[in-house]
C-alpha cells in the first residue's frame, strides 16, 4: 500500500512538471492570439482590451497558476477560434478516443497473448513458423496504412461496414461498437504483432532457464511447465511494453480518427494546432499526459503484483 | 541382484554440429538402495551429462543417447515420457549448482516445495502445507513458515540449496542427484550441506549420486567413487583406494592437485613495507524512497603489504574482501582513513576470466592497452614486451592475435596475469583467481603465480575463500568478516593455533 501511495504521490507531481513545461512552451511560441482572432486589421485599442480580456497582459507564471487553478476545477478555458468552453468541446470526444484506446488494448491483447503463448508453446512447428512470418508482415504496416486496408477489405469489398459511416452511441449502440471494431483493428494489429513477438522471444528465453529444468524433475507435464512455471516470468517484460504500446495507441488513434473519419480528440486537436488555439492544444496534451501517467501508474502495479522481486530496485 | 540403479554401455552424443560430439562414453554405474557414490571429473568430462541423463532430464532431440538406464527394473531410456514423469519428483530426485536460479523467481518457496506432492499424490492442501514444513524443518531452516512465505530472492545462498534439499526430500525419494550442490556456495555452508546431505542418507535411507569437481568433498561424503575424464570413467572404486592407491595418473593429478596443508615452512621477513592502509573505512549509499541506507563494507581497517611476501586475505562472499582489493588499487576513494602504496602501477586479476576480458579485442590489444595509456612506448617495444611476457606465462606469443573466446580457462587467466605484469607492478592484487578455474588448472596456476613471486621479486594480495589454496601460497594471512579483520599473523599461527573463533570455525569447515 505504501508504495501505490508513492508511486500516486509521484505520478502527481510528474504532470505539475508536464503541465508547467506545455503551458511555459505555448507561451513562448511565436505569435499574438488576439491579434490572429481580431485579424491584421485590428486597431492596437482592441488589441489591448482583447489582451486584458484574455488575461494575456500578466506575467507568465500568474497566468500559469490561474490555468492552474481553474484547471483543476476542470476549466481550461475558453478556445480562441470558436469562443466556447474548451472543457464542453472536449467533452463529447473525449468518449470517442477513450473507447477508441480501450478498445485496441483489448483486441491488442486478445490477438497477441494467445498467439504468441501457441506459437511458443509449438516451437519449430510449421504453425509456429506460419505464425511468425504472418507477424513479420504485420508488424512492418504502419496504423493508417491497416487503416486503408480495412476500409478496402471489409467495408468496400466485404461491405461490413460502412467507410465513414460513424454512428453516435446515443443513436446506436451496437452500430457504434459495430463501427469502432474496425478503427481499433487497425491500431492494433501493428502493435500485437510486437506483443507477440516479444512475449514469444520471452517465453522461448525461459525454456532455457534453470527453474524449468527444476520443474521438469519434478515430473511436471509439459504444459504444466510451461503455463504454470514459465507464462507468469515470460510477462513481466510484456507487461512493460503494453504500458509503452498505450501512448502509442494515443498517438495512432488521432492518425486512425482522420482516416475513418471518426469526430473524436484527434480531428480537434488537428484543428486547433493550424488555427493556434492554444487553449484546446493545452488542454487535449493535459490529457493525454494523464491517461500515459494513468497507464504507466497501473502497469508499474501490475508488474510489483506479478514480480515480487520489485520491491528491491525501487 | 540388481540394485536400484543399473546403467550400462550410456553414450550420449550431441548432434548440433556437422560431425556428431560424444560427451560421456560407456558408462556404467550401479546403485545399491542407500549408498552414496561421488562423480569427480573436471568441466567437460561429461559428469553432469551423465546424471542428467539417468535423471531423465537430456531430452533435447539434438542429442542421442544409447544403453541402458534401469531404475528399479524400469528403463529410462525409452520408457515413455508419461511414466518417466511418474517416478521424476517422486523416486528420483535433483537438486542443481545454482539454487537461485533453480527456483522460479515469480512463486512463493511453499509453492515450489510442495510441488512434487502435487503432482504425485492427492493429498488435501493443509497436509501437503504440514509436510512441505516438515520437509523445511528438516533442513535445519530455523523458521520453516517465515520461509514457506518467502519469494526465492529472499533468502541467501545456502537456504536456497536447503530449500531445494527440502522440495526434493519432500515426497521421500529412493533416488537423490546431486549436481554440484556446493559449488556456488560459501566455505562453511558448503560443508553444513555435505553434513545434511549424510544425515538425509542416515535417517532416510536415500541413495544419494554426488557429482563434484572437488575430490576433497567427495572423500567427505561419499563411499564409492568414479573418476571421469573427457567423457570416459576412468577409475572407480571406495573412496579408500581411490584416495590412498590411485591406479590411473589422473586420479593421482586430481589427488596432488588438492592443496595440502603439510610441509610448507613459515619464512619469518622483516622486510620494508610495500603498501599500508590505515584506519580505512568504506561505505555504500542506497536511496530507498526519501531515506538514505548507509552499509558499512569497511570497518575501520589497516593492513601492510611487505616487499616479497604473498599475503593472504580469507573470508566468506559478502565480507567486503573485494571492497579492500578495489580500494587499495584505487578504484574506490574510502571516507576515511589512507592508503599508501610506495610504487605504482599495482596490479590486479579478477576471479572470472571469461567475463573480464573484452572478447572483441585481441590478447595482443588486451595485453599492450596499459601501456598505451600509461607510457611513451613504440609498437614495436609494446609488441616485444607483450611477446616477453605471453613467453614468462607460459603460453606461445603466437596466442597474442587469439582473441578470448579462442582460450580456454587456464589460458585466459595466464593472459590476465601476462597483462597485469605488462606494466613491471611491484604488487599484484589477485582477487579469488583461482576459483572459476579446474582443479588441476587451478594447480598450474597457483604454480606460475609463486614462480613470479620467487623470481621477480613481485608481492602478492592473495584474495581468497578457500583455505587450503590460502596455505599453499601465503607467508601471512588476513581473516576477515563482516568488514573487520578479526585475525592476523603467521600461516602457522592462523592455522595450528587459530584465536578467533570466526577462523576456527572456518578451519573446520575446510576439513583443517
Amino acid at each position: 500500500m505504501r508504495y501505490v501511495f508513492k508511486k500516486i504521490l509521484s505520478s502527481i507531481i510528474t504532470l505539475f512538471i508536464v503541465s508547467l513545461l506545455v503551458f511555459v512552451a505555448f507561451a513562448l511560441i511565436p505569435g499574438d492570439p488576439a491579434l490572429s482572432r481580431l485579424g491584421t486589421n485590428a486597431t492596437e485599442s482592441a488589441l489591448a482590451s482583447l489582451r486584458h480580456q484574455m488575461g494575456l497582459d500578466k506575467p507568465l507564471m500568474v497566468r500559469y497558476f490561474i490555468w492552474l487553478g481553474s484547471a483543476l476545477r476542470g476549466d481550461f478555458g475558453t478556445s480562441y477560434s470558436y469562443s466556447m468552453s474548451v472543457t464542453s468541446m472536449i467533452a463529447d470526444k473525449l468518449p470517442i478516443t477513450v473507447t477508441l484506446m480501450i478498445y485496441s488494448l483489448l483486441l491488442m491483447i486478445v490477438i497477441s497473448v494467445p498467439l504468441g503463448v501457441y506459437a511458443s508453446y509449438k516451437e519449430g512447428t510449421l504453425i509456429d513458423r506460419i505464425i511468425q512470418i504472418i507477424n513479420q508482415i504485420v508488424m512492418a504496416i504502419p496504423p493508417f496504412f491497416s487503416g486503408i486496408l480495412i476500409t478496402l477489405f471489409f467495408g468496400m469489398i466485404l461491405r461490413i461496414f460502412t467507410p465513414g459511416g460513424f454512428v453516435s452511441i446515443s443513436k446506436n449502440a451496437v452500430g457504434f461498437f459495430g463501427f469502432m471494431f474496425f478503427p481499433s483493428l487497425a491500431i492494433a494489429l501493428p502493435k500485437s504483432a510486437m506483443v507477440l513477438n516479444l512475449l514469444y522471444s520471452s517465453l522461448n528465453g525461459e525454456k532455457k532457464k534453470d527453474y524449468v529444468r527444476t520443474a521438469y524433475s519434478r515430473g511436471n507435464r509439459s504444459k504444466t511447465v510451461f503455463f504454470g512455471h514459465m507464462l507468469k516470468n515470460a510477462s513481466i517484460p510484456t507487461i512493460t511494453f503494453l504500458g509503452m504500446a498505450l501512448a502509442d495507441i494515443i498517438a495512432g488513434s488521432i492518425i486512425i480518427e482522420q482516416v475513418f473519419g471518426i469526430p473524436g480528440l484527434g480531428r480537434i486537436l488537428l484543428t486547433s494546432i493550424q488555427n493556434r488555439d492554444y487553449p484546446v492544444v493545452i488542454a487535449i496534451i493535459m490529457l493525454v499526459a494523464v491517461v500515459v501517467i494513468i497507464c504507466n501508474l497501473a502497469v508499474d502495479i501490475i508488474y510489483r503484483i506479478v514480480d515480487p522481486r520489485v520491491e528491491e530496485n525501487t | 541382484m540388481e540394485g536400484l540403479l543399473h546403467v550400462e554401455d550410456l553414450n550420449i552424443e550431441f548432434h548440433d554440429h556437422i560431425v556428431p560430439e560424444t560427451v560421456v562414453y560407456d558408462f556404467d554405474l550401479d546403485m545399491k538402495e542407500g549408498e552414496i557414490v561421488g562423480l569427480v571429473g573436471e568441466s567437460g568430462s561429461g559428469k553432469s551429462m551423465s546424471a542428467l541423463a539417468i535423471a531423465g532430464l537430456l531430452s533435447r532431440h539434438d542429442m542421442k543417447k544409447r544403453g541402458v538406464i534401469r531404475f528399479e527394473g524400469k528403463s529410462i531410456l525409452d520408457c515413455p515420457r508419461e511414466e518417466l514423469r511418474q517416478l521424476q519428483g517422486d523416486e528420483i530426485c535433483i537438486i542443481f549448482q545454482e539454487p537461485l536460479t533453480s527456483l522460479n523467481p515469480v512463486k512463493k518457496i511453499g509453492w515450489q516445495v510442495e510441488e512434487s506432492l502435487r503432482i504425485h499424490t492427492d493429498l488435501p492442501p493443509e497436509i501437503r502445507k504440514q509436510k512441505a514444513l516438515e520437509a523445511l524443518k528438516e533442513v535445519e531452516l530455523d523458521d520453516p513458515q517465515r520461509v514457506y512465505d518467502s519469494y526465492p530472492h529472499e533468502l541467501s545462498g545456502g537456504m536456497r540449496q536447503r530449500v531445494m534439499i527440502a522440495a526434493a526430500m519432500v515426497g521421500n525419494p529412493k533416488l537423490l542427484i546431486a549436481d554440484e550442490p556446493t559449488t556456488a556456495l560459501d566455505v562453511t555452508v558448503q560443508s553444513q550441506i555435505v553434513e545434511l546431505l549424510k544425515k538425509i542418507n542416515k535417517e532416510k535411507k536415500t541413495a544419494i549420486l554426488f557429482i563434484s569437481h572437488d575430490l576433497s568433498l567427495v572423500g567427505q561424503l561419499c563411499q564409492r567413487v568414479l573418476v571421469m575424464k573427457n567423457g570416459y570413467v576412468v577409475e572407480e572404486g571406495t573412496v579408500e583406494e581411490i584416495f590412498d592407491h590411485p591406479k590411473e595418473s589422473y586420479t593421482q593429478k586430481l589427488i596432488s592437485a588438492i592443496p595440502k596443508c603439510e610441509g610448507a615452512q613459515d619464512t619469518v621477513k622483516n622486510n620494508p613495507v610495500l603498501a599500508e592502509v590505515e584506519d580505512v573505512c568504506v561505505s555504500f549509499t542506497k536511496r530507498k524512497g526519501l531515506k538514505k541506507e548507509t552499509k558499512e563494507v569497511l570497518k575501520h581497517v589497516s593492513l601492510q603489504i611487505n616487499e616479497g611476501e604473498i599475503l593472504g586475505l580469507v573470508g566468506e562472499s559478502g565480507c567486503g574482501k573485494s571492497t579492500l582489493a578495489k580500494t587499495i588499487i584505487g578504484l574506490l576513494k574510502p571516507q576515511s582513513g589512507r592508503v599508501n602504496t610506495k610504487y605504482p602501477n599495482t596490479q590486479m586479476i579478477f576471479q572470472d576470466p571469461y567475463g573480464s576480458l573484452n572478447p572483441t579485442k585481441t590478447v595482443g590489444f588486451i595485453m599492450e592497452e596499459p601501456l598505451k595509456n600509461l607510457t611513451e612506448m613504440s609498437e614495436q617495444e609494446r609488441r616485444a614486451l607483450a611477446e616477453e611476457m605471453i613467453t614468462r606465462v607460459g603460453l606461445d606469443p603466437m596466442y597474442l592475435s587469439r582473441y578470448p573466446s579462442e582460450l580456454s580457462g587456464g589460458q585466459r587467466q595466464r593472459v590476465c596475469i601476462a597483462t597485469a605484469l605488462m606494466l613491471k607492478p611491484k604488487l599484484i592484487i589477485a582477487d579469488e583467481p583461482v576459483s572459476a578455474l579446474d582443479v588441476t588448472i587451478q594447480a598450474e596456476v597457483l604454480k606460475l603465480m609463486s614462480d613470479l613471486h620467487n623470481e621477480l621479486g613481485i608481492s602478492f594480495l592473495f584474495i581468497s575463500h578457500d583455505l587450503r589454496v590460502v596455505y599453499k601460497m601465503c607467508d601471512r594471512i588476513l581473516v576477515m568478516k563482516s568488514g573487520e579483520i578479526v585475525e592476523e599473523g603467521n600461516r602457522s599461527d592462523i592455522y595450528e593455533h587459530p584465536k578467533h573463533t570466526y577462523t576456527k570455525e572456518l578451519l573446520k569447515s575446510a576439513g583443517l
